[in-house]
């Protein structure tokens, strides 16, 4: 039995260990990539290790963009949507999971029908609205269309219908309103699930694109996307090596945010009586 | 913003639903151009514009201010990627800036918006290039100026060539003894690269359809489908069956430059922006290895002349102010202080006789190719038909489809989208 | 929110339907819960989606951007165009083979990926994690720039690997046969991080408590997974097949940036079309193409619920 679970535990490492290399291997070559200059990124057949070590590209990049307000809109933005996403779309998730009311079945599906809408065709119409209720180059129009998103009420919802009714049952037999079951019984079951919430909806925010690039209006708006894609794609050429520190500069505090997620996403399990 | 049109848009959707679709206006009017009041331009100027232009229009600007101590100009810097998407997206939400500057191509689709104004009598067409005057031109009203240009040249490797015993070719037949040699004598693996299909390659194919006597389009009709468009695709294609040019897109993969550098590619039909890039990655000494030459010459030699324009929108809040700016930016003078800034290429003519740019070789070819280059009709389908002609090229670099037949496919393809008018 | 907080009477335990009173306070606390994001929805989802339907049966082009209510009903013209046009059928074909392909191979990588890490076997899983999730947060920008250079038909190293066991590597992203390939491969390498955290969240609700009183009655890993794990994780994978097969079917950004849709459209996806279409300007046919690919997006979840589904 020992050995054999040996045996297995050998074969998962290295299983695990060379997908590890497959996954991160384009990585470091990314991040030692962006260390070199950029005849040398170029260059065919690659280097991996930089010949010449060179910080040019993220100086180049500090020095040309307005980094710390670039980086406060991304974060502001970042955040309350974040913020704004786990509030709202575990409350719909849990009145569509748990609750009784009319429309619920109609809401539900509407719901994951926009889910399911490819998202370039609301574009144009969804600046239209932001641009008539008044909200362009406003932090307002950054973060509102993005705390109604079906993917997390989809999300909560899922997961929280494998949660025992008999809690909930229970908890209103012992006279508890419908907040405080969803606040104090119904939450502290959901570490796992809120935090996936939170990496997925702060990552999206964090990486996207178009949608700020369209409403910001002054460059004081910009989020970082936007702000290094000033520099690093041209009309006629791409700056490889501001490609790539720009990159590693973007990726840098969502690593930090998801490693420092990880305890949570732990001790959340551990908190739950699940185990 | 528009106080009075905070309508509601689930309203006026309500309203649509209700009334039906009201159809077109016919016609539109033809666009009047307004005069620009004289004097000094005053107030606020806000202007977009792309990458680098965006990057250091702001600074530049500081002496018009100085010029009109009255006005401010706020210039916001638009990333390439999407900023296509940003400017339509303004248009329908009425957000527009009061100046931007639009890539040339985009001109014919956003002129028929209505969102652009007309270019005020008093601004000299003549002093542009007439090629790229033309793309500003939509429906025989102009809606903007040119601000800079560039165009299509030969780039090679001028060591392969002594070694191949060969001279900058001037001629269709002497483009292809010269990209044979380069081959079979100078030692490349690819003698000449044209862009075998993907986006843009009708950047790299048009200059042989024009060079031969074709044309897109006459009035609004598309004429794609003549014996002059035939006869250049199949000189086109020869160079792929004569395996002269890589069948692959070497740009698309990064490895353009690179292959020039080491020597396996002889030449290949690019824009001013090669310079630079090649100077970087070739290393020191790599600019006395390379050289370039017109377009050659079967009726003429022309080329592709590309760039941006400077446009003033209707819905500007400083019209008056956006017109002087964007006038002061075409000066000869102010034109070549540009050039010296961000390396673009001067739309206006006068700026050329400068030593800056006469003086230069490299650039002197340039000004010299400028003098021959078209650019394609200014019409709001032309991406789309620009897309066709990628595709059909592609066909016939890659899959060696008959010339003819794929002049026909392009000509009905391009007829179905239409021209717009 | 008041009567979210209204105490719930005794008969909450009741069975559903016993009792009146009770039904309107949860119907109550229903709306109430989900009014916030209702509203929010309402405003950026719903109406714009109610305009982009209506778009889709109109003509309007970006040249009417300006003047989006002077354009003329065409009804289901445009609809109907999509059966001529060459370049959307061989996109969906494209578009097909990706998700028949794809989703299913990244499922899978996903789910081994999660359930290796949920085994107890392995160490330093935080480090596992954050590795496999790697690509899942990085632009996709970034990435061409990588996979462009690890799949470089003459100095890759994918091709320099093969040259090692004496094969010559074929040009992966120019062979109009193999880019197809190359892209679902690129899309799973990147994608299967997110379907692991997903299953990883499901996992870790199963009680352990079911694993080790199967692992008294004997039974072995491999029976455990298919009698325990798969059917606890229902919902779970239902979760992940429809979202991963909602996302694949709006394959985009892989071709956007490693092939653009080429060589010969063998990478064009309908997404792809559907941007090339705003692009031209060719919004109401875009719109209807969307709504085209939306309808098969709904199709296939409908059928993934009755396949995958319990009773929801």
């Amino acid at each position: 039995m020992r050995r054999r679970d040996l045996l297995a535990r050998g074969a998962l490492y290295t299983v695990l260990g060379l997908g590890l290399l497959v996954v991160v291997g384009p990585f470091l070559w990314a991040v030692l990539s962006s260390m070199k200059p950029e005849a040398e990124i170029r260059r065919i057949p690659a280097t991996w290790w930089p010949e010449v070590f060179t910080l040019g590209n993220y100086r180049e990049l500090l020095s040309r963009l307005d980094f710390p307000q670039a980086f406060a809109n991304s974060a502001i933005v970042a955040v309350l949507t974040t913020l704004g996403n786990l509030a709202f779309c575990s409350l719909l998730g849990y009145a569509l999971a748990k609750l009784r009311f009319p429309g619920k079945r109609a809401l539900f599906l509407v719901v994951l029908g926009t889910l399911m809408v490819p998202s370039m065709v609301t574009f144009v119409p969804q600046f239209v609205m932001v641009s008539n209720l008044g909200l362009v180059n406003s932090y307002g129009g950054l973060i509102l269309p993005f705390l109604a998103t079906p993917f997390g009420v989809f999300l909560m919802r899922q997961y929280l219908l494998s949660i025992p009714d008999e809690l909930i049952e229970a908890a209103r037999v012992d006279g508890a309103g419908e907040l405080r079951i969803f606040a104090r019984v119904v939450m502290p079951l959901c570490g796992p699930a809120l935090a996936t919430l939170t990496i997925l909806t702060f990552l999206a925010s964090w990486n996207n694109f178009l949608w700020p690039l369209v409403v910001a209006t002054t460059e004081d708006r910009y989020t970082l996307p936007v702000a290094l894609a000033l520099y690093s794609v041209g009309q006629n050429r791409i700056d490889y090596g501001l490609v790539l520190a720009g990159a590693v500069a973007v990726l840098l505090p969502v690593v930090i945010v998801f490693v420092l997620l990880q305890r949570h996403f732990l001790r959340g399990i551990a908190t739950t009586g699940l185990k | 913003m528009t106080r009075h049109r905070r309508l509601g848009t689930a309203a006026m959707l309500a309203a649509v639903l209700v009334l039906g679709a009201c159809g077109r206006d016919s016609g539109g009017g033809g666009d009047a151009a307004q005069p620009v009041a004289e004097g000094k331009a005053t107030g606020e100027i806000t202007v977009w514009a792309m990458g680098t232009e965006g990057e250091k229009l702001g600074a530049f600007a500081q002496e018009f201010m100085a010029e009109n101590p009255d006005a401010k100009v706020n210039v916001t810097a638009v990333p390439w990627d999407a900023a296509h998407q940003k400017i339509a997206s303004a248009i329908a939400g009425r957000q527009t800036p009061d100046v931007s500057m639009l890539g040339s191509t985009w001109m014919g689709e956003f002129a028929k918006t209505g969102a652009l104004d007309p270019t005020p009598e008093g601004v000299d067409r003549g002093a542009f290039f007439p090629g790229a005057w033309d793309t500003t031109v939509v429906d025989g009203t102009s809606y903007g100026v040119p601000w800079y240009v560039e165009t299509r040249l030969i780039y090679y490797r001028k060591d392969l060539a002594a070694k191949a015993g060969v001279s900058a070719p001037t001629t269709w037949d002497e483009l292809k003894s010269f990209a044979t040699a380069m081959r079979d004598k100078g030692g490349a693996k690819w003698g000449m690269n044209l862009q075998p299909g993907g986006t843009g390659s009708w950047q790299s194919f048009m200059p042989f359809a024009w060079s031969n006597g074709a044309d897109l389009t006459e009035g609004d009709a598309f004429t794609l489908d003549s014996p002059q468009m035939t006869e250049a695709l199949a000189y086109y294609q020869s160079f792929f069956t004569e395996k002269l040019s890589p069948p692959t897109d070497l740009s698309l993969q990064g490895a353009l430059e690179q292959s020039f550098v080491n020597g396996s590619l002889a030449a290949f039909i690019s824009g001013p922006w090669h310079v630079s890039l090649l100077n970087e990655q070739g290393g020191a000494g790599f600019a006395d290895k390379f050289a370039v030459a017109a377009m050659p010459r079967k009726q003429s030699a022309t080329s592709f002349v590309g760039g941006s324009d400077l446009a003033v929108f209707k819905d500007a809040g400083n019209r008056d102010g956006a017109w002087k700016f964007v006038s002061w930016l075409s000066r000869p003078e102010v034109q070549i202080k540009w050039y010296q800034t961000v390396s673009d290429l001067p739309a206006v003519q006068g700026a050329w006789s400068d030593p800056a740019l006469s003086g230069d070789p490299i650039l002197a070819t340039f000004g010299e190719q400028l003098k021959d280059a078209k650019s394609p009709p200014a019409i709001p389908t032309w991406e789309q038909v620009a897309a066709v002609i990628d595709g059909e090229v592609e066909k016939v670099a890659k899959s060696n489809a008959d010339p003819a037949a794929t002049a026909r496919t392009m000509q009905q393809r391009a007829s179905g989208i239409g021209t717009g008018a | 929110m008041a009567t979210a907080t209204a105490t719930a009477p005794a008969e909450a335990t009741a069975p559903a339907g016993a009792s009146r009173p009770y039904r309107i306070r949860q119907g109550l606390a229903g709306w109430a819960f989900a009014t916030p994001f209702t509203v929010l929805f309402l405003l950026f989802m719903a109406v714009p989606v109610v305009a982009s339907l209506v778009m889709s049966v109109t003509d309007l082009r970006s040249t009417d951007l300006r003047t989006p209510f002077a354009v003329e009903f065409v009804g289901v013209d445009n609809y109907a165009r999509l059966l001529d046009d060459a370049q959307f059928r061989r996109a969906a074909l494209n578009t097909a083979v990706f998700v028949v392909v794809g989703v299913p191979l990244t499922m899978a990588v996903g789910l081994a990926a999660a359930s290796a890490l949920n085994s107890g076997l392995v160490r330093f899983r935080a480090a596992f994690r954050v590795g496999f999730y790697l690509p899942v947060v990085t632009s996709i920008v970034a990435l061409a720039v990588v996979w462009r250079f690890l799949l470089d038909p003459e100095a890759g190293l994918v091709n320099n690997a093969l040259r090692v066991v004496g094969v010559e590597g074929p040009n992966w992203l120019g062979d109009s046969d193999l880019a197809l390939p190359s892209i679902i491969a690129m899309a799973v390498w990147r994608n299967f991080g997110f379907l692991m955290v997903i299953f990883l969240a499901g996992l870790q609700a199963i009680p352990t408590e079911l694993y080790e009183s199967s692992r008294l009655d004997g039974a072995g890993r491999w029976a455990q997974f298919r009698h325990i794990t798969v059917p606890l994780l229902r919902p779970t994978l239902l979760f992940g097949g429809v979202v991963t097969s909602i996302g694949y079917l709006q394959l985009f950004e892989e071709p956007l940036v490693m092939t653009r849709g080429g060589p010969l459209d063998s990478t064009l996806s309908v997404s792809y079309h559907i941007y090339n279409q705003f692009g031209f300007g060719n919004y109401g046919y875009a719109a209807a193409v969307s709504y085209v690919l939306f309808a098969v997006i709904v199709g296939l979840s409908v059928l993934q619920f009755r396949l995958l589904g319990s009773r929801d």
